[in-house]
């Protein structure tokens, strides 16, 4: 049973085609049942983004698989495969367990590290499961991955600090106010940024949006977007003494919060810190405002540049986090190495385990005469001699450096042992194995 | 004895520069064990000590300051486990693993003059003790809040302010430390100057009790200190006094603490020796 990964994102195909190719947007659930009953593959997992849509497959054999899978996703978004073939990706072994982990670890985004992939692909796998679509590999391959994303984003910086002005604010207030809970907001202006600042803080559970506007208007719209409350103009300075965070984008030509303002809004709050959002290009508060002791005041530009700094930081922990992929990678190829030995080993023990129940069967006739606790002992001794013998052997075949020492390895035992059915070995010279033991092991 | 602790402190104090420099969650609960396992070697140390001298050992400087980085370790760890938070780690254990060094090298002997051999000195310097550890968190607290404040205002968002929690979190964590050490501050003081009145008519020829006033610098200093704390709680709760007021304030406080604590209790203070 091999790892197979069949898929199409951002690195391959532009949007226009990812969109056509999209299963997120509808049930996952059902696509990855439809792949399931369609497909001869053993186990399936979808996993679908707005940037990828990938299909891992625990097959026997990939060539048929890949085939399958191309006619599906043909079928299934009504798209000619000729649209899509040339901006396939397909892995194998190893390499799509490479793949998975990198894209669960963030390596793969767009925006490299971004937090939300990790709980994709969780849920892509859970998705799966739910239906009975998952065995063995691909739970161990799907586990490993979220082992690997955790300790990426645990070891490194990677996911740390926000990539968009609007996050950049966010974090920057939870830095001043801790938890935003029971926090005031006053929007004003209504813009995308302030409309997409509003709506992360409101995601942290701000207590109070509100939202000012010259005109009315816009400041509705955002209002009822973001379960917020429009004031009049006029109430602004109001507004602001209650405020603990003030987002400003107006298309203002001069600035509309001057020191005074902040002064006559600061003076009430006593020595609470007031955090400006200035998101307007010209900007929209006097820079003397910052002077005043308990405001922070910061503009698009300070934003941007926490953002470039942030962009930059990520990029130079990119090879750490490459590094923890690789590493676990390896121990993930130990594993699945490990597993392949485990039909020699299984034949091995059989093997053995004949030749002893052989033996003792040839001597029936002498042990008869032994009372049954004798009898019991040294059918236990045997078995014990049996296993120890095998141990050190089946810890060696189990921990071979890499596949092409264990093929040789699983030959050699294969032969030395006359075993039946090594693991690429046909079943077919089964019954001649056993009929030649027999006939040399019977008395 | 008290080289032990000391010992196992230096380390926790390495285990937490490295989880604040590396931010390694697994080197940070490392850093924690270490510490929980020192904090309990030296309640051990203590404990031996108390038996062997039949009281809690600090009827001597050294001793007491022991005792005292003993509390603070377990006032640290407390904050520590509640508000899940160990960047403030790599600040205190300088501080703990620093005075600890004082009872490590010269311990001390632990000598019990009869007039102190009543329970309300125990109250009085064990209240005194804590309250001084809490004065010791608030004051790093408050100038960690400085540097983050700092670091906020001139939008020099590096090495300090990914690592330092928020301002709010430090400003609560102040809070709470400057209420409760300035309780025990209260009940110390307040112990000290009835126990002193008690003692005074009850040895009328002791010259030390006698000499106890406000002309000692060491109760002087102490009174400064009460005040300066009183202030900072009733300018919190009556002037809105948090943040960067309230921080500074602490940092004060403790410094006069500390200026109380080493220098003045070793070479100055004329009445308060024991």
């Amino acid at each position: 049973m091999h790892l197979f990964l069949l898929g199409v994102s951002h690195r391959t195909a532009p949007v226009d085609l990812r969109e056509r190719l999209d299963f997120s947007s509808r049930d996952l659930g059902a696509a990855v049942e439809a792949l399931a009953t369609r497909s001869s593959a053993a186990e399936s997992v979808v996993l679908s983004t707005c940037n990828r849509s990938e299909l891992y497959i625990a097959t026997g054999e990939q060539e048929r698989t890949r085939d399958e899978l191309v006619a599906f996703l043909a079928d299934y978004h009504q798209v000619p495969r000729d649209t899509f073939l040339p901006h396939l990706f397909t892995h194998g072994g190893a390499a799509a367990a490479h793949h998975l982990f990198r894209v669960a670890a963030g390596l793969d985004s767009l925006v490299v590290g971004e937090p939300q992939i990790l709980g994709q692909v969780k849920d892509a796998f859970h998705a799966a499961a739910e239906r009975h679509c998952t065995g063995p590999l691909l739970t161990k391959t799907f586990d490993w991955a979220f082992a690997v994303g955790k300790r990426v984003r645990s070891e490194t910086a990677l996911g740390e600090g926000a990539v968009s002005v609007s996050f950049a604010a966010v974090a920057l207030a939870r830095k001043i106010f801790g938890r935003l809970q029971g926090r005031r907001v006053l929007v004003v202006g209504a813009g995308e940024i302030s409309a997409l600042t509003a709506q992360h803080l409101r995601s942290h559970g701000v207590a109070e949006i509100v939202i000012t506007n010259r005109t009315a208007g816009p400041a509705e719209v955002l209002a009822s977007e973001t379960g917020g409350r429009a004031i009049p103009w006029s109430e602004m300075a109001a507004a602001m003494a209650r405020a603990d965070i003030v987002v400003t984008a107006t298309g203002s030509q001069r600035p509309i919060i001057t020191r005074e303002h902040a002064q006559a809004a600061t003076g009430r709050r006593r020595v609470d810190p007031l955090f400006i959002i200035d998101i307007a290009v010209p900007r929209d508060v006097d820079p003397s405002v910052s002077e005043i002791e308990q405001v922070f005041l910061y503009n698009i530009d300070d934003l941007q540049s926490i953002v470039q700094e942030n962009l930059a930081r990520r990029s130079a922990e990119i090879a750490r986090a490459e590094a923890i992929v690789a590493e676990e990678l390896v121990r993930f190829a130990a594993w699945q190495r490990s597993r392949r030995a485990i039909p020699t080993v299984v034949a091995l023990r059989q093997r053995f385990d004949e030749i002893r129940r052989a033996e003792l069967q040839r001597l029936e006739s002498r042990l008869a005469a032994l009372p049954p606790d004798a009898r019991a002992r040294i059918d236990e001794v045997t078995r014990l001699i049996v296993e120890k013998l095998l141990l050190e052997p089946t810890e060696q075949l189990k921990a071979l450096p890499d596949e092409e020492t264990q093929a040789v390895y699983t030959e050699a035992v294969n032969r030395l042992f006359r075993l039946d059915d090594g693991p690429d070995e046909p079943a077919a010279s089964e019954p001649d194995v056993r009929a030649t033991d027999r006939s040399r092991n019977d008395p | 004895m008290n080289v032990l602790p000391l010992v196992l402190y230096a380390a926790a104090g390495l285990a937490y520069a490295v989880h604040f420099a590396r931010r390694q969650p697994q080197v940070g609960r490392l850093a924690t064990t270490l510490l929980i396992f020192a904090a309990l070697t030296h309640t051990f140390v203590i404990g031996m000590q108390t038996m062997e001298v039949r009281h809690v050992p600090f009827a001597n400087p050294s001793r007491a300051i022991s005792t005292f980085v003993w509390l603070l370790a377990l006032s640290y760890l407390y904050l520590e486990v509640t508000t899940d938070e160990r960047a403030m780690g790599v600040f205190i254990m300088p501080m703990l693993i620093g005075l600890q060094v004082i009872p490590a090298v010269s311990p001390g002997v632990e000598r019990m003059d009869p007039v102190l051999d009543s329970p309300w000195f125990w109250v009085h310097v064990s209240s005194l003790l804590f309250a001084y550890a809490s004065f010791a968190l608030a004051g790093v607290l408050g100038l960690t809040y400085v540097v983050q404040f700092k670091e906020i205002k001139k939008k020099h968002l590096g090495y300090l302010y990914t690592r330092l929690p928020s301002l709010q979190t430090l400003d609560v964590m102040n809070s709470r430390a400057v209420a409760v050490g300035w309780l025990f501050l209260t009940l110390g003081v307040a112990v000290g100057a009835f126990w002193t009145a008690q003692a005074r008519a009850a040895a009328p020829d002791d010259p030390n009790l006698q000499a106890m006033s406000l002309n000692d610098p060491k109760i002087f200093v102490a009174l400064l200190t009460w005040g300066v704390y009183s202030f900072a709680v009733l300018a919190r709760r009556t002037m809105g006094w948090s943040g960067r007021r309230a921080a500074w304030l602490s940092a004060l406080g403790f410094a006069i603490v500390l200026l109380n604590f080493l220098p003045i209790n070793y070479f100055v203070t004329t009445s308060h020796t024991f």
